[in-house]
């Protein structure tokens, strides 16, 4: 009787949910229209492209394009007036690469091990270019919504995975089905130097020799396919393989490869590598290339750059005197107080043991410019002349504005900032006559903000995709929570460490209090656990070191949240490897795992 | 007419390939020095004048243009660039342990020019390094040989242009470990290690026919289908055509002695093999082949297979006739080579001249680099290092290193962080109670099984 009920219940629940009129789903038919899909947004500041202004003008949307835009634009009867008189009306932004809608895994699958770790079969070792990424696309994809509150409209989505993860699409941030996200397939094979656990490839020399071999024997199939079907008679019938036959819209020139380098390392390897195979090619991510500006210059790419930063050094910043919220008298110099903390001598010289704390300052100095001159690295871009894209990939949502008004700060211009925002990526992807710019005829991809979206203050109120608009609610401001406190690193954390060699796990044991932190690491490959040296807490930065027998001594930084670390290890002559986990039991949970020595 | 216009061809692309690759060179005229030349003896109060990165002059009074600058190196000892014919240093991998036959990768393709091993090494006089894929697989990787360009930062410009190709093999316990012990597969043995190296030669045999018959082919048959690209085959028949020198990771007499019939087999002539702690016992049949040795000074006993060795072993392999190189291995021992090449004279009273040759001369016969550097020579690239001592005292401290012409470590300017980036994530480090870094790691990456044996070295 009660489970009856219980039935019925439920099923009511769902049936009363599903008449919902929760949204109006524009493009799937069957659902209640929206009375009008005609906006207009009347007497607003727009930026119809990177470096112009209009004031005082009309947006017109019409069944998802811009249908006019100026002073003078009619504002149709049955329009949606959005009046924008202290607003900034923007072209959406376009995401040049990213996995936004496709879902992270929640757990890694167990890796399967092959029978054979120097001929595993492709799936296993990541080498999947005939993957098609739309068929992973999620719109519950929580990055789609993030993305759109940062401005995004339009992206640029490849397939997660290893060395050839499979091939993107140009997907809209906005839809209710896989199907209405789609702006358009197989735009590019994505490609990065990222080898398999364990199996063949599992370096990057291994992934670079890889990537030979097929290029080169897909060159071979495509020749004899060519013969083949210009006549076949006396020929062998050639056999179709997906992952060679995927190479062939590369060969013919029409898919370039989209190449993530991770650091100016991957950056020389893979433009070596596309020197030498001579494919299409577009690179990405690109940290780090203010080392290899010119070697860019001469290799004249595409390029899109990574909007992920490193995280700010930690400073013994001296406190502001406590009247510092005041104004400054007007004709007082004005102070830098960023430049303070550059004092970096190059030559500085001690014996180590003497005085450490001279060395100390000047390393954390050195380190302080290493910062600024990551953050840098679109300026430098921009200064030689190098236009790009920006891609978001490896980047939080939230930090994107962010870190866009940081690389102004460190001296990008807001003209190249948007045109890497709209512009860049549209002529990139081949998508000028569609989006980039506020513009009749062009899809409605809008951002509108108070204030320059480029300001610290600017808050963007809303976001228009392909027509619809997006109410977009100011963050909730942090009271303070950045520095409320220390985390609790006690307990035990269940980390994942990605080696060059692929992905190992291992487990963090920290025990203690306040400044008496004890722990080891045991890592699935190891056959004893480290003893955690020098474990300090700042905040919520857990830093160590470790003995790892012929890898050299460890240092690790980690950054923890209530329960989940993110941070690197940093391996002698590999340099870091980025570090992540969760943890497996709390504070009260503090047991020393050791195991036998055999 | 003919002639003529290829000679200009082949101008024009020198020409282009020079622009392409522009190594920076230097001048510079070292006063007053005692120069070690090496292959011609010890020269007093003499000067050793490099224009353009080459040597141009070595002799009493050298006169040079005003532009050169000098270095007076009055109660100093000149000795060539020292050579370290096996290293791990400036990559970031070492093996790609997945396969026991990976001679399709290259240490070449992962050059890290920011790695400060570069620095260390030059500190202790060494300007060039044979860096070596390491030894996890029977044939492993093909090697690279790099000058220390210390601060140049595109990893080409790390390379030694126009170096003969090198490649990686290794014989015993490692390969057997890793394939064998680590996931069931052949090589479990030493007999299977001859397998694996028959077996590999043979199909590159094939390979190589079987272009050779499409090329055939081709000519009559213009819809000739080519075989399957093998990138692997590849290297394997450039080893049997003879265009890849082999370097061989071994310890035992009885393997090496196979491993010298399986090339006689295969018809190849060269070979280098590294370490050959047991190469003592067969100097003899060494030399008689034709092969070239590159040792420790006094390191053994870090496994089974390296038990019977002796410090005689760079002394016993030289008085045999058998061409003899002193490597490191190791970010660390690379520091000191000079203090290895010293070890022959108090094992087995090697002269000055064959103690310095183990570092100089002899490892660049063995990368085929013999005629460009190693010695003090009139036309040779100009690599030098410069001793307050001579080189073979164990007070000597290296004071300069000149590569091409260019002073890149100055004891004088050598300032505590010498990095050429920094991670701004890194912590601060300011001391290091113990630390393993640079030690052996000739197996670094090689296992994951390796581990254990690892910590027991």
């Amino acid at each position: 009787m009660r489970t009856h009920y219980f039935v019925f219940a439920v099923t009511a629940c769902c049936v009363l949910l599903m008449n919902l009129p929760v949204k109006a789903q524009v493009n799937s038919g069957e659902s209640v229209p929206d009375v009008t899909r005609t906006i207009a947004l009347t007497n607003a500041k727009i930026i119809p492209s990177p470096g112009q202004v209009q004031e005082r003008s009309n947006v017109i949307i019409r069944d998802g394009l811009i249908v006019a835009v100026g002073p003078d634009a009619a504002i149709p009867f049955d329009a949606i007036e959005i009046p924008a008189d202290s607003l900034t009306v923007y072209s959406g932004f376009i995401d040049g690469l990213s996995h936004t809608g496709i879902p992270q895994p929640k757990q890694e699958p167990e890796q399967e091990r092959p029978d054979d770790p120097a001929n595993p079969p492709n799936e296993l070792a990541g080498i999947l270019p005939h993957r098609d990424v739309r068929t992973f696309l999620d719109p519950k994809d929580k990055r789609i919504a993030s993305m759109r509150e940062a401005g995004f409209t339009a992206a640029h989505v490849v397939p997660r995975g290893r060395m050839l993860p499979g091939v993107g699409a140009i997907i809209l941030l906005g839809g209710d089905t896989p199907n209405e996200m789609v702006y358009r397939g197989e735009t590019a094979l994505y490609a990065q130097l990222s080898g398999a656990r364990r199996m063949y490839p599992g370096t990057d020399m291994a992934v670079i020799a890889k990537l030979r071999q097929l290029y080169k024997e897909s060159e071979r199939r495509h020749r004899i396919e060519r013969l083949y079907s210009e006549d076949p008679t006396g020929l062998e019938r050639p056999q179709y393989d997906p992952v060679h036959y995927a190479m062939f819209p590369v060969l013919e020139g029409d898919r370039p490869i989209f190449f993530h380098t991770d650091g100016v390392l991957d950056l020389h390897r893979v433009l070596s590598v596309q020197k030498e195979l001579g494919f299409p090619a577009v690179l990405t991510g690109l940290s780090q290339s203010f080392d290899a500006i010119d070697k860019l210059k001469s290799a004249d790419l595409p390029l899109l750059l990574t909007l992920e930063l490193p995280k700010e050094p930690k400073q013994n910043k001296k406190e502001p005197p406590a009247d510092s919220t005041e104004a400054p008298p007007t004709d007082a110099p004005v102070e830098l107080p960023e430049i303070m903390h550059l004092d970096y001598d190059p030559d500085h010289r001690v014996t180590s043991f003497t005085d450490l704390e001279s060395e100390k300052a000047n390393l954390e100095a050195r380190r302080t410019i290493a910062y600024k001159t990551h953050v840098g690295n679109a300026a430098a871009l921009e200064s030689e002349g190098l236009s790009f894209g920006f891609s978001t990939g490896g980047a939080s949502a939230s930090d994107l504005l962010t870190n866009v008004r940081q690389m102004i700060g460190e001296g990008l211009s807001e003209t190249a900032a948007l045109a890497a925002l709209t512009t860049t990526p549209a002529e990139i992807l081949g998508l000028t006559s569609s989006m980039g710019t506020v513009e009749v005829g062009k899809l409605g991809n809008l951002v509108v903000s108070k204030g320059s979206i480029f300001d610290e203050d600017g808050q963007i109120q809303y976001v228009f995709v392909d027509g619809r608009k997006y109410d977009i609610e100011p963050p909730k401001k942090s009271s303070g929570n950045d520095d409320e406190g220390e985390a609790n690193p006690a307990g035990t954390w269940s980390l994942t460490i990605s080696t060059p060699d692929g992905e190992i796990a291992g487990t963090l044991t920290i025990n203690g209090s306040d400044d008496d932190w004890s722990g080891t690491l045991i890592v699935d490959i190891a056959p004893e656990a480290s003893q955690l040296e020098s474990i300090a807490l700042s905040g919520h930065v857990l830093t160590f070191s470790f003995d790892a027998g012929g890898f050299g001594t460890i240092s690790s930084s980690l950054t923890l949240d209530a329960n989940s670390v993110s941070g690197s290890f940093d391996v002698p002559e590999v340099g870091p490897v980025s570090v992540s986990g969760t943890r497996t039991s709390g504070p009260e949970y503090s047991i020393t795992v050791q195991r036998l020595i055999q | 007419m003919k002639p003529k216009i290829i000679f200009f061809i082949v101008l024009l692309s020198v020409a282009l390939n020079s622009a392409a690759q522009e190594i920076p060179t230097g001048d510079i005229l070292v006063r007053n020095a005692t120069v070690l030349t090496i292959t011609d003896g010890t020269l007093e109060n003499s000067d050793v004048l490099i224009q353009d990165g080459i040597i141009a002059a070595v002799g009493k009074q050298l006169s040079a243009p005003q532009d050169v600058s000098v270095i007076d190196a009055t109660g100093m000892y000149v000795m060539p660039g020292i050579i370290d014919a096996h290293s791990h240093i400036g990559i970031s991998n070492v093996n790609e342990s997945s396969a026991p036959v990976t001679a399709q990768v290259s240490v070449g393709d992962v050059l890290n020019p920011y790695s400060i091993a570069i620095y260390r090494a030059l500190a202790g006089g060494v300007t060039s390094s044979h860096v070596m894929h390491g030894s996890a697989n029977v044939i492993g990787g093909q090697n690279e040989t790099i000058k220390h360009r210390w601060g140049l930062l595109d990893p080409d410009e790390l390379r030694m242009a126009g170096a003969p190709r090198t490649i990686k093999f290794a014989l015993g316990e490692n390969p057997t470990r890793v394939h064998g012990r680590g996931n069931n597969k052949r090589p479990a043995s030493r007999m299977g290690v001859e397998y694996v190296l028959r077996e590999t030669f043979a199909k590159a045999e094939r390979y190589r026919e079987a272009w050779a018959q499409y090329e055939e082919d081709i000519k009559t048959n213009p819809r000739a289908i080519p075989p399957a690209y093998n990138s692997q085959l590849e290297i394997m028949v450039d080893i049997l055509n003879g265009d890849i020198m082999i370097h061989c990771h071994s310890y035992r007499a009885d393997e090496i002695l196979m491993l010298l019939g399986v090339l006689e087999d295969f018809g190849i002539d060269q070979i280098t093999l590294q370490h050959v702690n047991e190469g003592f016992k067969i100097a003899p049949e060494l030399a008689e082949f034709g092969a070239t040795a590159s040792v420790f000074a006094d390191w053994w006993g870090y496994k089974f297979e390296v038990y019977y060795s002796t410090a005689y072993n760079a002394a016993i392999l030289t008085r045999n006739g058998v061409l003899t190189s002193i490597n490191s291995d190791s970010g660390e021992l690379n520091r000191h080579l000079y203090h290895e090449a010293a070890k022959s004279q108090k094992y087995g009273d090697l002269t000055d001249d064959e103690a310095l040759a183990l570092i100089t001369i002899n490892p660049a016969i063995q990368l085929g680099i013999g005629d460009r550097i190693g010695s003090i020579e009139v036309g040779k690239e100009g690599d030098l290092a410069i001793f307050d001592r001579h080189p073979l005292s164990v007070y000597a401290i290296n004071q300069k290193t000149v590569v091409d012409g260019i002073v890149y470590f100055d004891i004088e300017k050598d300032a505590d962080d010498m990095r050429l980036i920094v991670n701004p994530e890194s912590t601060v480090d300011t001391t290091v109670l113990h630390s393993h870094e640079n030690t052996h790691q000739c197996l670094y990456e090689g296992s994951l099984d390796l581990y254990d044996f690892l910590e027991s070295n």
